[in-house]
């Protein structure tokens, strides 16, 4: 407990962080998403002398809205990465009795944004030898689907606001895996078109990891979407709204009834039937419930395994090796192209533990049940707060339920992310024969076994209600 | 088509890697080529000489005095056993006597100086296998004391000049062995620390279990000695076997795997986590012994240090195994021939033997875990 003084610094000082961060990216949604249309629909035709807006105020407004979600994502995924070097960063160095980067601009904050300045300016080299169009176009291959993956969560996380809504499609999480199996692609791309054995050796070991690595990841998704019943990711992370009760990652939905039962004991309100309503089955409803809970832990375990290893993180860093491969597919890169290389990769963590987030954590659920905050006390400090921002949220620039849930949301996805440096930070890499193992011999089979067993034992249990 | 003629128009070309002499995992500059066929080593070819310094040659043309403040660097890990095995090596040829608390201040400083040794091999040899962050840290710590406590005594925290031919340079003040007894009593819980993180790390155990395996035959064909041959199955430790100093006042225990079948990477990993919990009990020993006051410097310490004409030879047992010099003087101020015996060279010998047949991820768990030290290999 030495660390615990850096430990509480760097947790205020990552509190200060994501409100620097997160501030412009939402005003830049604002600006674009509201201010911008109310001034075109609102004051445009007062000032053309017209009663009504004119059909191309209305268009022009429209494109507004609907280029919100991509402006929030090209604002919000580099910005974010950079912060999610530094985060690591300064985690790993209170990991291993170090300060990490403290010193460029509020105890380290813009560290990152001066590394990418600085690579910036570096010579962009291209090998000799190399594939010039395949070498220039992996970079962009790799860091492109990582940001338009991303689309359909926005509503999920930020409790279906209207501004995101227009980026959620009815097979959302289909979506996002298959543009987060894209990368590999460009990482083959990389390691053939470097003309350096080191890197092809990388390539093709991330290709190979990948599709082994895939399999037992979109299994325990789609046994999430089994249970949920539903590929939509707003209508998933709905589902599971009310208390961590009702999360996926507690039985996926079984728990709903216990909840339900607990919520009208608590209020005083008659509890007959409604164990009765969400068990139909008696023990044999008790059993699978069990049961599923177990699943379910299960599922999260193989997802962030799955994901670990798709997104090449430590244990699973095969095709960078640094002991072995020097740095793998990206030895020969240097400039901005490995700078997108880098941010590309902490994206894809931060992408994939949104996933987890909404998938088996709620998204922007309260870990709290709604019914222990339904007391006095919580509706006079809520309607204060109300009060003192009212002048804020008449402006619609604080939505109070999208507050929260991106506040919870950031609390979940960076407590993954943490437990993935806390991992960097603790194990050594697997050796690719013994990684195959480990995909194919356990892995799989696991989870095959756990879509299974959850598909049996959804029968006899309501789940989600 | 039958599965043999599918078999032989598959053409499969075998692929030479070079690896380093620039590459971050080769400790130096070592440049290893590597014949692959797909991921595994077909044949391994080490090239020496990267860095070589001409440290025989130059200990020819450099008094005896300047000469004793180079050879720290030959390893610069274990500074204080090339000092020692150089100084006896010259007293041995000079017939002087050591004093006895020099002998026992000698015996500390090495004995710390194994522990730090085996502290950085640690590290790196986490950051071989893969464990970027985290772990390879915390031996660092601990060495970090050890330092600050070569830095006091001997100005330098690497290349301490400080056994020399007559005894050892600095007397260290009361509250220098105060802080190393801290420092003995918190090590074995450091220790327990790394255990308790590494030795039974299933990920660690897949990588290092079963990998390199080393036959003390094949060892002791090829003259590899320390701790790499002792965890394949023999107790040959110079500092029991060719008792040296003070060595045959204390009680100690040798290390050692009765492996005859061959020791693999992870009884290496033990065995060196072993001899630091022995090495820290040798220091306490030494502590409560050492006998106050008194002369630590036999022979003047200055340009005009002579060793006595004819040939001396002396070998310690260096945290990487038997490190030999022979000197041969005429009475000047030079030497006229140095020899070292470098454990690093010899146990490198080994590894084309030890390479082939393994993946190229274990090329670096096998070539950590002999602990070859690149300047010792090329002097």
């Amino acid at each position: 407990m030495t660390n615990l003084p850096e430990i509480l610094k760097l947790s205020r000082l990552v509190m200060v962080w994501l409100t620097l961060i997160f501030v412009p990216v939402w005003g830049a949604c604002w600006l674009v998403g509201i201010a911008l249309p109310w001034l075109l629909v609102e004051r445009v035709p007062a000032m053309l002398g017209d009663a009504v807006a004119p059909p191309w105020v209305m268009f022009v407004a429209d494109l507004c809205r609907f280029l919100t979600p991509v402006v929030s994502i090209m604002v919000f995924i580099p910005i974010n990465a950079m912060f999610m070097v530094l985060f690591e960063r300064r985690a790993l160095a209170i990991f291993t009795v170090r300060k990490g980067p403290n010193r460029t601009l509020l105890d380290g904050l813009a560290q990152t944004f001066a590394d990418a300045l600085k690579l910036l300016f570096k010579e962009d080299i291209t090998p000799r030898g190399a594939d010039a169009v395949m070498f220039t176009l992996a970079p962009i291959i790799f860091f492109a689907p990582s940001i338009f993956g991303a689309l359909p969560l926005l509503a999920a996380v930020t409790n279906n606001h209207a501004l995101f809504q227009i980026a959620n499609v009815p097979t959302g999480i289909f979506y996002v895996l298959a543009s987060a199996s894209v990368p590999v692609v460009a990482l083959v791309m990389a390691g053939w078109s470097s003309n350096n054995k080191y890197s092809l050796v990388g390539g093709l070991r991330s290709a190979a990891q990948a599709i082994s690595y895939e399999i037992p990841l979109v299994l325990s998704i789609v046994t999430v979407c089994l249970l949920a019943g539903t590929l939509d990711v707003v209508q998933i992370a709905n589902q599971q709204h009310g208390g961590f009760l009702n999360w996926n990652l507690f039985g996926g939905g079984a728990l709903t009834g216990l909840d339900k039962y607990l919520a009208a004991f608590l209020s005083g309100a008659s509890t007959e039937g409604i164990l009765a309503q969400y068990y139909p089955h008696g023990f044999w409803s008790a059993a699978a419930t069990v049961v599923l809970a177990i699943a379910t832990f299960i599922l999260f375990g193989l997802y962030l395994t799955g994901a670990c290893a798709e997104i090449n993180r430590i244990p699973f860093d095969l095709p960078e090796a640094e002991s072995e491969l020097v740095s793998g597919y990206n030895t020969e890169y240097s400039g901005i192209k490995f700078a997108i290389f880098f941010l590309a990769e902490f994206t894809n963590l931060f992408v994939v533990a949104s996933i987890a987030t909404v998938m088996f954590l709620g998204g922007g659920d309260n870990i709290i049940p709604v019914y222990l905050l339904d007391n006095p006390i919580m509706h006079e400090l809520s309607s204060l707060l109300a009060g003192a921002l009212s002048f804020l949220i008449n402006l619609q620039i604080v939505d109070p339920t999208t507050f929260w849930a991106a506040v919870w949301v950031i609390i979940k996805v960076y407590s993954i992310v943490f437990f993935a440096i806390l991992v960097r930070g603790t194990l050594p890499r697997f050796r690719i024969d013994q990684l195959m193992d480990f995909g194919w011999k356990r892995l799989i089979p696991l989870s095959l076994i756990a879509f299974l067993v959850v598909v049996f034992a959804r029968v006899a249990v309501v789940c989600h209600g | 088509m039958t599965a043999e003629v599918k078999e032989q128009n598959l053409k499969t070309d075998e692929m030479i890697i070079n690896m380093g002499p620039q590459h971050p995992a080769t400790h130096g500059v070592l440049r290893l080529i590597l014949t692959l066929d797909g991921e595994f080593v077909k044949h391994a070819e080490p090239v020496l000489g990267h860095l070589h310094r001409a440290q025989e040659w130059q200990g020819q043309n450099r008094t005896w005095f300047q000469y004793q403040a180079l050879i720290d660097r030959v390893d610069y890990l274990s500074g204080m056993h090339t000092s020692w095995a150089m100084a006896r090596a010259a007293e041995v040829l000079d017939e002087c006597e050591v004093p006895e608390r020099a002998e026992y201040l000698r015996v500390l400083v090495s004995e710390m100086n194994r522990i730090s040794s085996h502290l950085l091999w640690l590290g790196t040899y986490l950051i071989d296998l893969g464990a970027m962050f985290g772990f390879p840290f915390y031996p660092f710590r601990e060495r970090e004391k050890l330092l600050d406590l070569f830095e006091e005594i001997a100005g330098q925290r690497m290349m301490f000049n400080y056994i020399r031919i007559g005894g050892v340079q600095r007397d260290p003040k009361p509250d220098w062995f105060r802080r190393l007894r801290e420092f003995t009593r918190e090590f074995p819980d450091r220790v327990d620390e790394y255990e308790a993180i590494v030795t039974e790390n299933p990920i660690f155990l897949k990588r290092t279990k079963g990998v390199g395996v080393l036959p003390l035959k094949l060892g002791q064909d090829y003259g590899v000695t320390g701790p790499s041959l002792r965890a394949s199955g023999t107790d040959y430790d110079l500092r029991r076997r060719k008792p040296y100093s003070i060595y045959p006042k204390l009680d100690f225990k040798v290390h050692w795997l009765d492996k005859p079948e061959g020791g693999d990477t992870w009884d290496r990993y033990i065995l060196r986590v072993r001899e630091m919990r022995e090495s820290n009990e040798i220091i306490k020993q030494v502590l409560d012994m050492i006998p106050e006051g008194g002369e630590i410097m036999a022979k003047k310490q200055n340009a005009g240090l002579r060793v006595k004409a004819g040939e001396g030879f002396s070998a310690i047992e260096s945290p990487r195994g038997i490190l030999g010099c022979y000197i041969i003087s005429n009475g000047s101020d030079k030497a006229v021939r140095i020899k070292w015996r470098n454990p690093s060279f010899c146990n490198l010998s080994i590894l084309p033997a030890l390479l082939v047949g393994h993946p190229i991820a274990d090329v670096m768990a096998i070539f950590g875990s002999i602990d070859v030290i690149l300047p010792d290999v090329d002097r």
